[in-house]
């Protein structure tokens, strides 16, 4: 037995290595999909001519008789909902000028379509348009399969296809010779929850796709430079002025790459548990100011999200700054790829460029790995995004000077979000399909502001580290999956240790406003009717404090009452009706009463009427109202220059 | 050159009750204009502890959220940012006669002679500023055009950086174009009141031709154009210096600058002034060469370019 168990040992010793190997190389992710995809980018025209291979799993337990593609790219054509969407309302960052120009113009043209085994199918493709009926919308296609797919089957798609880029326009195209292509190829939709989920791309949506991997050969003009998802695996001089790049990337869902022959590369290094991750730069001529700060935001993101969030497994991250002009094409995630933002000279009291780049890099959990559907859940990877964002910048930079940090004036990540947020708060509820907000707006200050800043109020309820800690709970658990929102709420509610479904039921599926005011508050003479004068340590006053609740978010409130005597006192309501007065009967007078004394519900809208303080302060007033008499001066002055 | 702006600039000096008046105005008129704000930010501000966000600094979110509050309301504040600006204007066209006539004749007026001035050339004044409108709505024009063209060079030229400085040169050339339509027409005005012309599109006409002849006038606009932006820079720099709860500190560094403000426009109407008190022989040349008027007698020339009060020699207006 002895022997037998020293055996064993050895064993086990001696196939430890290979065990660790295996492990190593093993799938993140269920990789149901697998492009090679072989392509040759004219830079004059702008233009890609690729062929596609596509293998596609079948894991979803059924049949699958069909199968949906994105084709993104003909998002950027006149009759397209994306386009149609844009001109009326705007796009989920700009408004449009509302011209159509040559340039705007973007397509994905499927040459031929073939299934291996089953024959050329181009002319069974069909346009769908699944979300709003638009018939000239020509970004998603079905193709029926001669043959269905059993479950545990494999099947491959052949495609050729051309891909046109527009000037740089929602994170994909051209900018002079700079170019980013992003949403290039044509991508498979997502069999989720017993259906295809293919949705046509919208102004306000973004992407949604399987894990898988990515083998991609580029032939591009020779000595530009290149970063693409994943890692580079071969470099091959074609002798006519071209060159062709190989990358290979794993457990991702998309895949991006940049070009630009003026770029300059940065490169450095993080190693965090053991595991280095190499960071690799583009940056524009013009922009090398911000390198360092981009560098520093990323590494300080990356610690955070470690010590917060859970392991960054890939082993590069690539950094892309636009050209100026090409703004278009930052601030956008894309796996082991994102696009920063800056411009010449950017001021450092701005801190733009740490914020996107704080901001993209977090999308690498929410979203990279973390795989919402960002078309049904936009909340899920830009709002939780937005919250880690905020935790990440206040730790870095500063809870107030997080977004700007100059003497004349400060902003923070809470009141940023405040900004976008309160304008639009009863317009839509987070869980809103993203196409179907009220207007862009709204969809940017619920799915980012609000989402965040209900994160924030939580942690007032349960805890910082207990909302940090169901985060990383929710992130191990769900890495490389597609959680919908009932399994977020639920590990959140079990990593915390509480039912918290009355809380997301508000800040999630409902448009309640938390808008908690102090109605009334003061101190008078308990004894009001005797005509001694008061006597300060023995006078006794009856103390009211009327506290309403405004809005229509249900939360508990803490009230804390400051008296004459330098006591304070602290009471709690359930905010389950719609005022409360809380009174007292001391030997001391109101100095001011204050809902939510720790400022912990950053959700509520109005901050100014959540105090109240018995002796009036008017310095506020007075240097509000002083700029404001100054601007009036000066407009003055500006007219009667034409006297 | 500099002699006769240092002189234009003693002038708003000596007659700096003048600036006060102007100043005092400008002040009542905006504090007036302020009131409704001022109502609207006392009821939300004065007793919350929130305040105190924008008093020991100014946080851009709490200012925000303060304007995002129904209590704030624009609708209220704008009319009277437009009220003001109006009442102002015509304010200082009715004193542009009295001004002129201080500054050309370099002695204190009366009460009611300044009045009376001022009342005499108003109609006048007036016509000029409406005649002065489509020259800076020209300005204005080329401002849009080039901007335009800067946003197009922008996305389109190869250089990106080009769209940038021609965007920088736009507005130069904005500036520069604007401040020549004013010097052109403040001539115009201190034409009208020293001749007490009453044909002023005449006079706008020989005033545009006198300017083009004469770079020196254009010159010193330019020269007090950038005194002037260099002390608004230094008083904004000082400004940033100031600690944030101290309001009043501010406010007064502010005013400050505003003063300075005003004075350089006084500073502005000063030199047309003394440029025109002292051109009657060149003014006499271009009407004979250009307009074919009788000459001017020489006497009161004469006297005119030699005003009593004249500190020491006077440059030539044709340096």
């Amino acid at each position: 037995m002895d022997t037998c168990f020293r055996r064993i040992c050895l064993i086990a010793l001696l196939a430890l290595p290979a065990m660790l190997v295996a492990a190593e190389s093993a799938p993140l992710s269920d990789r149901v999909v697998a492009y090679q995809i072989e392509g040759r980018y004219d830079a004059k025209t702008h233009t890609l001519d690729a062929t596609e291979l596509l293998t596609y799993t079948n894991k979803t337990g059924v049949m699958l008789d069909k199968f949906p593609f994105h084709l993104y790219l003909n998002a950027f054509q006149p009759k397209s909902t994306w386009m149609t969407e844009s001109h009326r309302a705007g796009q989920r960052d700009t408004s449009t000028d509302g011209k159509w120009e040559d340039k705007h113009f973007g397509s994905n043209e499927v040459k031929s379509l073939e299934v291996v085994g089953q024959g050329d199918l181009t002319k069974q493709i069909k346009f769908i348009s699944p979300d709003d009926g638009n018939r000239d919308d020509r970004t998603v296609f079905e193709v029926p399969l001669a043959k269905p797919l059993a479950p545990g089957e494999s099947v491959q798609f052949k495609i050729h296809f051309v891909a046109k880029f527009p000037e740089v326009v929602a994170r994909t195209g051209y900018k002079r010779d700079f170019l980013m292509a992003g949403q290039w190829f044509p991508k498979v939709g997502v069999f989720w929850h017993g259906a295809w989920n293919c949705h046509q791309f919208h102004a306000s949506t973004e992407f949604f796709a399987d894990f898988g991997t990515f083998d991609v050969k580029l032939t591009l003009p020779k000595g530009w430079n290149v970063g693409a998802t994943g890692l580079p695996t071969g470099q091959k001089d074609n002798g006519n002025g071209t060159e062709t790049l190989s990358f290979h990337a794993e457990d991702v869902h998309d895949f991006a790459w940049t070009a630009d022959p003026t770029t300059k590369v940065v490169e450095d290094s993080i190693t965090l548990r053991g595991h280095t991750v190499k960071i690799r730069m583009l940056m524009q001529p013009g922009h090398m100011d911000s390198a360092p700060r981009y560098m520093s935001a990323l590494k300080g993101t990356m610690r955070k999200f470690d010590e917060w969030i859970g392991e960054y497994p890939y082993p590069q991250i690539t950094v892309v700054d636009p050209p100026h002009g090409g703004g278009g094409a930052g601030g956008m995630e894309y796996p082991t790829l994102i696009t920063a933002d800056t411009s010449w000279w950017m001021p450092k009291a701005l801190l733009e460029p740490e914020l996107v780049t704080e901001h993209e890099f977090g999308h690498q959990y929410w979203y990279g790995m973390v795989a919402t559907n960002e078309f049904e859940n936009a909340w899920m990877d830009e709002g939780i995004n937005s919250y880690s964002e905020a935790k990440v910048m206040d730790a870095l930079y500063g809870k107030t000077t997080s977004t700007l940090n100059s003497r004349l004036a400060t902003l923070g990540e809470r009141g940023s979000y405040m900004l976008e947020y309160s304008g639009s708060a009863d317009r839509d509820p987070l869980s809103r399909p993203a196409w179907l907000f009220i207007d862009n707006r709204s969809y940017a200050g619920i799915t980012y502001g609000k989402t965040a800043l209900s994160l924030l109020t939580l942690e007032s309820i349960v805890g910082e580290q207990q909302v940090l800690h169901g985060l990383h709970v929710y992130f191990e658990r769900y890495k490389f999956q597609h959680p919908k929102p009932e399994e977020f709420t639920a590990t959140m509610n079990e990593a915390i240790g509480q039912n918290l479904d009355w809380y997301w039921q508000q800040a999630i599926y409902g448009t309640q406003v938390l808008d908690d005011r102090i109605l009334r508050a003061d101190s008078q003479r308990l004894d009001w009717w005797e005509k001694k004068d008061e006597k300060k340590g023995t006078t006794i006053y009856h103390t009211e404090v009327w506290v309403h609740r405004r809005g229509t978010f249900d939360l508990p409130v803490t009230l804390e009452a400051k008296f004459d005597d330098g006591s304070k006192l602290r009471e709690t309501w359930d905010g389950r009706d719609r005022w409360n007065k809380f009174t007292w009967d001391r030997k001391a007078k109101l100095v001011g009463a204050e809902i939510d004394p720790d400022h912990g519900h950053v959700l509520d809208r109005n901050p100014f009427n959540n105090s109240f303080v018995v002796k009036s302060d008017g310095r506020a007033t007075g240097k509000l109202a002083g700029y404001w008499t100054l601007l009036l001066q000066w407009a003055e002055q500006a007219l009667s220059w034409l006297a | 050159m500099s002699g006769s702006v240092r002189s234009s600039a003693g002038l708003v000096w000596r007659h700096q009750r003048i600036l006060w008046w102007i100043f005092l105005v400008n002040l009542a008129l905006a504090y007036l204009g302020s009131l409704p704000a001022r109502a609207v930010l006392h009821s939300v501000l004065d007793h919350s502890l929130e305040s105190a966000k924008l008093v020991t600094g100014f946080d851009v979110g709490a200012f925000g959220a303060l304007l995002m509050q129904p209590e704030v309301n624009f609708d209220i504040m704008a009319p009277s940012l437009l009220f003001s600006a109006v009442v102002f204007f015509f304010y200082l066209l009715l004193l542009d006669g009295g001004i002129y006539s201080v500054y050309l004749e370099d002695r204190k007026l009366s009460r009611g002679e300044f009045f009376l001035s001022a009342g005499l050339y108003f109609w006048r004044m007036f016509r000029l500023a409406l005649y002065s409108l489509p020259f800076f709505a020209i300005a204005i024009g080329v401002n849009g055009g080039i901007a335009v063209l800067s946003g197009k060079l922008s996305t389109e030229a190869p250089r990106e950086a080009l769209g940038f400085w021609v965007g920088i040169g736009g507005r130069v050339l904005f500036l520069l174009m604007a401040l020549f339509v004013r010097a052109w027409f403040d001539l115009a005005q201190a034409r009208v009141v020293f001749d007490n012309e009453r044909k002023v599109l005449r006079t706008v006409g020989r005033s545009w031709l006198l300017l083009l002849r004469s770079g020196g006038l254009y010159l010193r606009y330019l020269g007090i154009a950038l005194t002037s932006m260099a002390v608004f820079a230094v008083g904004i720099a000082l400004w940033v210096y100031v600690p944030h709860h101290d309001t009043i500190g501010s406010f007064v560094v502010l005013e400050v600058v505003t003063v300075f403000l005003l004075a350089t426009r006084l500073w502005m109407k000063a030199t047309s002034a003394r440029w025109v008190s002292l051109l009657p022989l060149e003014f006499v040349a271009v009407s004979v060469t250009e307009v074919i008027e009788p000459v001017a007698p020489e006497a009161p020339a004469e006297t005119i370019a030699e005003p009593p009060t004249a500190e020491g020699a006077e440059p030539s207006p044709q340096e």
